[in-house]
């Protein structure tokens, strides 16, 4: 049997470990496997941004494992954890996390300047991905001369130039108005449709609703894992799996 | 470390988007840079031109004179000892010189005197030009001639003209009176910057030739002290020690440092110690200027890790390792210190000039700055260093900062 993209097993997070202790994390075990689309849902504070730090290799558990592509990253070192997360994970944040005196297309670049990558390919790569998220003609604009939808697109497009396995998403559509949020989240479905593995991190049901599989989770602990049955009836369901 | 051009282009790029406070955090640097060149280029100048006019009136001049511990004329110098150092090689010239107060009256009334007996190569010692007639020399010394040399204006001062020439002047000395006729006139040196000195009151400096001067005193040809020119271009220490050995040899006195000797190379090195003393403590307090100008840019780099602690989780969440931010950081603050150190040169080479042709013409004196290729390399290493230095602290709190807490910040 092929390995998971993603295997959690037994994974704590605890903040405060002593009388005052707070389990952020509680023995989550997750399975995710390349090219799905799961939408990790959870009301603030149920520990789903924690679980996502951990899934982004942003933070390290305190107890359990996180094989990431086959490798386990719960023990790695600072230096290590950037290395994983410049090559296997593009993110997209809410606050887009665009820097404000680079352009967009100096913004896409970053994580391949990081990669060392030579400066010709960089650029190749970064329009490549600015044209697939439809920005081809604002590549020299700063994020504040964009609008919030296009500022999102911009970190879409730099999620997507490094070229990573999965594609972490958190609350992509919190900052946006719902017809920016509809072109990002049609973005993130095609995204998908062309075999990327998209985790997208969301309070919102309605949201959670437009992804495959949608795993819920309460007081750190997951409380369910279901296939949207919904999901696009002509969307081929590779890799099912039961929680 | 491949990536080395790519962290010193953010550096850049960040020092470009906040053009204004960069240049207010240069300010510091600058300022100590600039201060630091200026003085160590005026002091250089000041020291280049003291020399060039005492090399001028004094170099490879040796003084020989008498311990107060040689007691018995046999020890002091004769007309003979002084006949030897002129033979040896690499001395051009010897001279004595012991005056004696004296006094005269001319149609302008009456004025005391500084009698001074020379040797035959008195011209030459004393560095003098002849603005009429001759000095006296070797026939005139040795057969003991009344004739005198004045300066130009000494002459005025005691016949209201220095063309004298041929005059005689009535030197009332030890009791005795004698006409000399007046030989030579000799141009008073312009007034050197640092050397210099006439005044109203001075007594009138006459020379006559030594053996004239026997003729005043009575006493035959003893000397307290004598005076060397040696060739410019040969060290004045090792010259002054032969001349001592065949002092002590005609003697017989070798180890009993009855001739002790000065040269100018002495005064020389001991003035510019001096010098360079002066200008080391001035540097010192520019120096800490530029300290202080590394602390400010240290504290701005600070306050640029404080708001700029997103861009440091963004930059970090992309996989930037610790080792880039703070190479990033820290190409920031020697980018700062190095261009502030270059504009620092320049203005203190600018003010270098501007103090030294300030001085030249408010004082009357010409002093070009000497600016070294060695002052301003340590300044550009020393700015260099301050920057790396004073860098690391920010840059180092900027590396450690953890992603997600510097992601949370707004």
């Amino acid at each position: 049997m092929e390995e998971a993209l993603i295997r959690v097993k037994d994974l704590c997070k605890i903040y405060n470990p002593g009388e005052n202790e707070v389990r952020a994390l509680d023995h989550i075990n997750l399975e995710i496997d390349k090219g799905e689309f799961v939408a990790i849902i959870g009301q603030s504070g149920s520990g789903k941004s924690t679980f996502m730090n951990m899934l982004g290799c942003l933070d390290v558990p305190t107890s359990g494992e996180y094989f990431l592509n086959g490798t386990d990253v719960s023990t790695m070192e600072d230096n290590e954890l950037s290395e994983v997360r410049n090559r296997e994970i593009g993110f997209i944040f809410q606050g887009f996390n665009l820097i404000s005196n680079l352009t967009a297309i100096e913004n896409v670049e970053l994580p391949l300047v990081y990669r060392g990558v030579d400066r010709k390919t960089r650029h190749k790569l970064a329009v490549e991905s600015l044209t697939m998220v439809g920005l081809e003609k604002r590549m020299d604009h700063k994020p504040n001369e964009m609008s919030g939808g296009q500022q999102q697109r911009v970190a879409i497009a730099r999620a997507l130039a490094a070229q990573p396995p999965v594609i972490l998403a958190d609350e992509p559509t919190g900052n946006l108005d719902s017809a920016s949020s509809k072109e990002i989240l049609e973005i993130l479905k095609s995204m998908h449709k062309q075999g990327k593995t998209v985790i997208l991190i969301t309070h919102d049901n309605g949201i959670a609703a437009q992804a495959r599989r949608v795993v819920r989770i309460i007081d750190g602990k997951i409380e369910s894992d279901f296939i949207n049955e919904n999901y696009g009836k002509e969307e081929y369901v590779k890799n099912q799996l039961d929680a | 470390m491949s990536n080395l051009y790519e962290y010193i282009k953010m550096a850049v790029h960040n020092i470009m988007a906040n053009k204004g406070r960069s240049f207010l955090t240069m300010l510091g640097i600058i300022i100590g840079i600039a201060s630091v060149i200026a003085i160590v280029s005026i002091g250089e100048g000041t020291k280049n031109q003291m020399n060039s006019e005492i090399d001028d009136i004094g170099g490879g001049q040796i003084a020989i004179s008498m311990s107060s511990d040689a007691q018995t004329a046999e020890e002091y110098i004769t007309a003979d000892d002084v006949e030897a150092v002129r033979e040896l090689d690499g001395i051009e010239g010897v001279n004595v010189s012991d005056s004696y107060d004296g006094e005269t009256t001319t149609g302008k009334g009456n004025f005391t005197l500084m009698v001074t007996g020379e040797g035959p190569d008195a011209k030459l010692l004393n560095n003098a030009t002849m603005k009429h007639g001759v000095y006296f020399g070797e026939n005139e010394v040795q057969e003991g001639k009344n004739v005198c040399v004045l300066s130009d204006s000494d002459a005025k001062r005691l016949f209201g003209t220095d063309d004298v020439v041929g005059m005689s002047l009535d030197v009332n000395c030890y009791g005795l009176t004698k006409s000399l006729r007046i030989c030579g006139v000799t141009t008073q040196k312009e007034n050197g910057t640092f050397v210099s000195y006439t005044y109203e009151g001075m007594p009138v400096t006459v020379n006559v030739p030594y053996t004239t001067m026997n003729e005043f005193t009575g006493t035959s040809d003893y000397f307290f002290s004598m005076s060397i020119q040696a060739d410019k271009s040969l060290d004045s220490q090792s010259i002054a020690d032969k001349v001592v050995n065949l002092l002590e040899k005609r003697h017989q006195c070798s180890g009993e440092d009855y001739f002790q000797v000065q040269s100018f190379q002495d005064i020389m090195s001991s003035m510019n110690q001096m010098l360079d003393m002066v200008t080391a403590f001035i540097s010192f307090v520019a120096g800490i200027s530029l300290l202080v100008g590394g602390i400010g840019v240290m504290n701005i780099m600070l306050v640029s890790v404080t708001e700029r602690t997103r861009e440091i989780g963004i930059r970090k969440s992309l996989g930037a390792k610790t080792s880039s931010i703070m190479l990033q950081f820290l190409a920031e603050a020697a980018i700062l210190t190095v261009i502030g150190g270059l504009i620092g040169i320049v203005l203190g080479v600018i003010g270098g000039y501007a103090i030294c042709s300030i001085i030249s013409s408010s004082m009357g004196m010409i002093i070009t700055p000497g600016i070294s290729l060695k002052t301003i390399m340590a300044a550009t290493l020393f700015s260099c260093a301050v920057g790396v230095f004073f860098g690391i602290y920010p840059a180092k709190k900027a590396a450690k900062l953890s992603p997600i807490e510097a992601l949370r910040r707004n």
